[in-house]
């Protein structure tokens, strides 16, 4: 008995997260979403547009900054 | 597209930095295991020494490869991707810099204590009371630096593969702090808080979540980064990656009890780690099918890059694992596998297969990125390494396999007079070829693991810093 009240448990836990999370996601902003990686690299962007027919919504590079890289270890 | 400035550059050089460690505790941690298969075939490679035998030489094996190579390339891949999926500059530089030099440390204590004959006796849990503490003390700092990168983030949305970096981090915290719960008598010694069955409860509940968490969460994390980025599709099912994701958490912490399968644990206790473990297969299959079907359009890519067959190939492999696992946790089949080299096998398609194959994947697609280059020294590397590491891998389980059964066949063969059939030494004897077909297996991979060193050396000897610098600006 006592595992089958844990296991009612775990599935409810499991449906409202699930609900939880997509409550203001629509099909669109999932699509946007998954499309995350592709943000910060304009040149790969433009890859996946011509692939998949979706918007990235990439951002560009800015002017680089003295000082900052640092290749040693 | 449309574009927007954004106003910081990445630090890449934590990701350097454990790249590099990734690779070096790769080649030292495998070599471990290479030497300790070797010791099973010829007993004389315990050179008669007691730092060397094979009871101290195994935990070393699995601390080296689990929180050396996995681990650093863990620090390694979420670094990278949290960084660039919240277009955001790392959290505290310093305190990035700490947990690097602070896990290094945590690896030396191991390298150290475990062959000195220090131990918790603990499976993967070996590390005694200082070193966990240090351990729990990097561990915060890794979660500060994360957590506060993704609180500052840019973007609007947390990109799904952060989600499970961030559950592992945050359920590993749990499970190695009240696994570790102990009385200290010594800087090295201490006596856990629990005892008797609940002691090995609490033990592989952290056992099983350890390869569940530390070696299956965060590397989905480095899958749903990683393969879409490859292969420059998005993931193919964005809504069943949140079920996925929530799926996996809601079940994955009950499974531990299947470790304790006939034992002085309660029945009911062991029937629940049955029954989870076996619903445990549908969000498995779901992110590995989530994963592979990214390649829809683009399964072409496989010809030429071997990057991607890597990163493919992961994922055939956790597949067969997570199917092989709820398989041996049904308890008649549990009957026959458990003690056996059955085990080990499965332990191994998980760890070479899945966590060693989508490690090698990320990182010869993240040295390029990091060290600036335009790609690795050498494609042909890549794919020599790749079907090594396949050809150790096939070896290594397939020999487990037979080696196991016919363990578990021999182990419970009784006579009519109910006396048994073979002594031990007969069902050690059986499992010789196998042993030394394992060992084959491990050199194949250890070989493909050196030429992965050999390749990223060449690479990054010729780092550019000026396509480093073009690639951290956003890329």
């Amino acid at each position: 008995m006592f595992d089958i009240v844990l296991n009612v448990l775990g599935v409810l836990f499991l449906w409202l997260s699930v609900e939880y999370c997509l409550r203001h996601e629509t099909a669109e902003s999932l699509d946007d979403a998954s499309l995350t990686p592709f943000a910060d690299d304009p040149e790969v962007a433009r890859r996946v547009e011509l692939a998949t027919g979706k918007t990235v919504k990439a951002v560009a590079p800015e002017t680089a900054k003295t000082g900052w890289i640092n290749l040693e270890m | 597209m449309s574009t927007a400035a954004i106003g910081q550059a990445y630090n890449y050089k934590v990701v350097r930095q454990f790249v590099i460690a990734t690779v070096f505790w790769g080649v030292v941690g495998m070599a471990m295991g290479v030497w300790i298969a070797s010791q099973l075939v010829w007993p004389d490679m315990n050179l008669d020494l007691p730092w060397t035998t094979f009871g101290r030489l195994r935990p070393l094996h699995t601390s080296l490869v689990i929180f050396g190579f996995a681990g650093s390339a863990q620090f390694a891949a979420s670094y990278y991707a949290v960084q660039r999926t919240c277009q955001v500059r790392l959290y505290s530089d310093k305190l990035a810099a700490f947990t690097f030099w602070g896990w290094q440390a945590v690896i030396v204590i191991m390298l150290i204590s475990l062959p000195m004959g220090y131990t918790t006796t603990k499976e993967y849990a070996e590390i005694e009371f200082s070193g966990a503490v240090w351990m729990a003390v990097v561990w915060v700092a890794y979660a500060i630096v994360f957590f506060t990168t993704v609180v500052q983030r840019k973007t609007r949305h947390i990109y799904v593969g952060n989600w499970f970096f961030g559950a592992f981090i945050l359920v590993i915290a749990m499970l190695h702090v009240v696994n570790h719960l102990s009385i200290p008598v010594d800087w090295f010694k201490s006596y856990p808080v629990y005892s008797g069955a609940t002691d090995a409860m609490v033990q592989w509940w952290y056992g099983h979540n350890a390869v569940g968490f530390f070696l299956t969460t965060g590397f989905l994390g480095m899958m749903y980064y990683f393969v879409p980025k490859q292969v420059n599709r998005p993931v193919y099912s964005y809504r069943l990656s949140i079920v996925h994701f929530w799926a996996l958490i809601t079940l994955y912490i009950w499974a531990g009890p299947h470790h304790l399968h006939y034992t002085a644990l309660p029945d009911w206790a062991q029937s629940l780690g049955m029954a989870m473990s076996l619903i445990l297969l549908a969000p498995s299959w779901g992110g590995m099918i989530n994963g592979m079907m990214t390649l829809s359009g683009a399964w072409h890519q496989l010809r030429t890059d071997p990057i991607l067959r890597f990163l493919v190939l992961s994922l055939a492999f956790y597949g067969m694992s997570t199917f092989e696992g709820p398989m041996m946790a049904i308890k008649t089949v549990n009957a026959l596998s458990h003690y056996t080299d059955w085990t080990i096998g499965h332990v191994h398609a998980g760890a070479l297969g899945w966590v060693a194959m989508i490690t090698f994947g990320a990182t010869y697609h993240m040295v390029p990125k990091v060290f600036g280059r335009e790609r690795m020294h050498s494609t042909p590397l890549i794919n020599l390494h790749f079907w090594l590491a396949t050809i150790g891998t096939v070896l290594y389980i397939a020999s487990m396999w037979v080696n196991g059964i016919t363990q578990g066949l021999m182990w419970r063969a009784i006579n009519e007079d109910g006396t048994l059939t073979y002594s031990f030494v007969e069902a050690l004897q059986a499992s010789h070829p196998g042993f030394v077909v394992r060992f084959a297996g491990g050199v194949f991979f250890l070989t493909g693991m050196l030429l992965m060193a050999y390749n990223v050396w060449r690479t990054v000897r010729v780092a550019d810093v000026a396509i480093a610098h073009r690639e951290a600006q956003i890329a």
